[in-house]
């Protein structure tokens, strides 16, 4: 925190360059459309409402890479937007919460959504834990939009 | 467009209300984005599919068609939400140069699903070919560069600054 509220973000590059700011944003917004995309391909399988052809455990490992992918992305564009503006950001009530969802989602998706995946768990329990998995990156998209907002 | 009717439109209950309120709006947009990220990246995964990049395992008409629904729903919430954005805001949005590439990209998109309807309705026979012919693959390259465009163009709407009119200093104080 005490290198957060030190740290001058005025010669940031992302705040002096007109250009880096929106291009993190691009590549944040399409690394989390190929991660919870890839992921949202596994839940539709786990709740038996598509993606019938081929197994919940298949999907997962087909899907492995590019979730890895887009999580990567993510990661790396997050951190340099947070850089932008850390004090603001550490107070803000919304990128707190999004953080806090983000954690238990990354959490759950290597264990539960993961042992639910290649197990192929189906009925109550694989529609639960896809549902489940769906409500968690939603709620980690709505906090972070709602940044600008409180 | 009539800068009246446009003003209008903005003016109209539905619109005025949902720009006004402090929990809709941001709802809307948080939907429009949730879209994207539920759904989206599902059109990156059929097109690396057709160029022989992701998912390999798995015949192309299985990904291609198994992805479909799924995209059309995705699309239809980010449409309808973008929509409901644009209309709530439209005078302001209307001269941006941006909003303006972003729906000439998407008259490129019907245009691009118009020209290759063909390969993404006969896609059972990519399954059977030896190698994905190029007229798929070059589909497959635009619809990226499509809509990898639509996501930059849509993100740079929100930085662009109408210039200020001149105003003289006596008029200031």
């Amino acid at each position: 925190m005490a290198l957060f509220l030190a740290y001058d973000p005025s010669t940031n590059p992302l705040n002096t360059n007109e250009w880096a700011f929106p291009v993190c944003e691009v590549l944040h917004i399409l690394g989390f459309a190929v991660a919870i995309a890839t992921i949202n391909m596994v839940d539709i399988r786990l709740m038996g409402i598509g993606l019938k052809k081929e197994s919940a455990a298949d999907l997962w490992k087909d899907t492995f890479p590019w979730t890895l992918g887009g999580l990567a992305l993510v990661l790396i564009s997050g951190p340099l937007i947070f850089s932008s503006d850390p004090n603001m950001y550490l107070r803000n009530q919304s990128f707190r919460f999004k953080l806090t969802m983000l954690a238990i989602a990354l959490v759950y998706n290597y264990t539960v959504h993961r042992w639910a995946a290649l197990s192929g768990k189906s009925g109550s329990v694989g529609f639960t834990v896809g549902l489940l998995s769906v409500l968690l990156w939603v709620s980690v998209i709505f906090g972070g939009i709602f940044i600008a907002f409180v | 467009m009539p800068p009246e009717f446009i003003q209008a439109l903005q003016d109209m209950a539905l619109p005025t209300a949902l720009r006004e309120s402090a929990i809709v709006f941001p709802v809307v947009l948080s939907l429009h984005l949730a879209g994207m990220g539920l759904f989206g990246g599902m059109i990156l995964m059929t097109d690396l599919r057709l160029l022989g990049i992701a998912m390999t395992k798995r015949p192309v008409s299985e990904v291609v068609n198994g992805l479909r629904p799924w995209k059309h729903l995705g699309l239809t919430l980010t449409a309808t939400c973008g929509i409901l954005i644009l209309w709530s805001k439209v005078a302001i949005y209307y001269p941006n140069p941006y909003l303006r590439i972003k729906l000439a990209l998407f008259v490129a998109i019907i245009i691009h699903a118009l020209v290759f309807r063909g390969v993404y309705r006969n896609v059972g026979q990519l399954d059977r070919a030896p190698a994905i012919p190029g007229k798929a693959k070059a589909a497959a390259v635009l619809s990226l560069v499509l809509w990898i465009s639509v996501l930059t163009a849509g993100r740079w709407i929100g930085y662009w600054e109408p210039t200020k009119p001149v105003v003289p200093v006596a008029q200031v104080n």
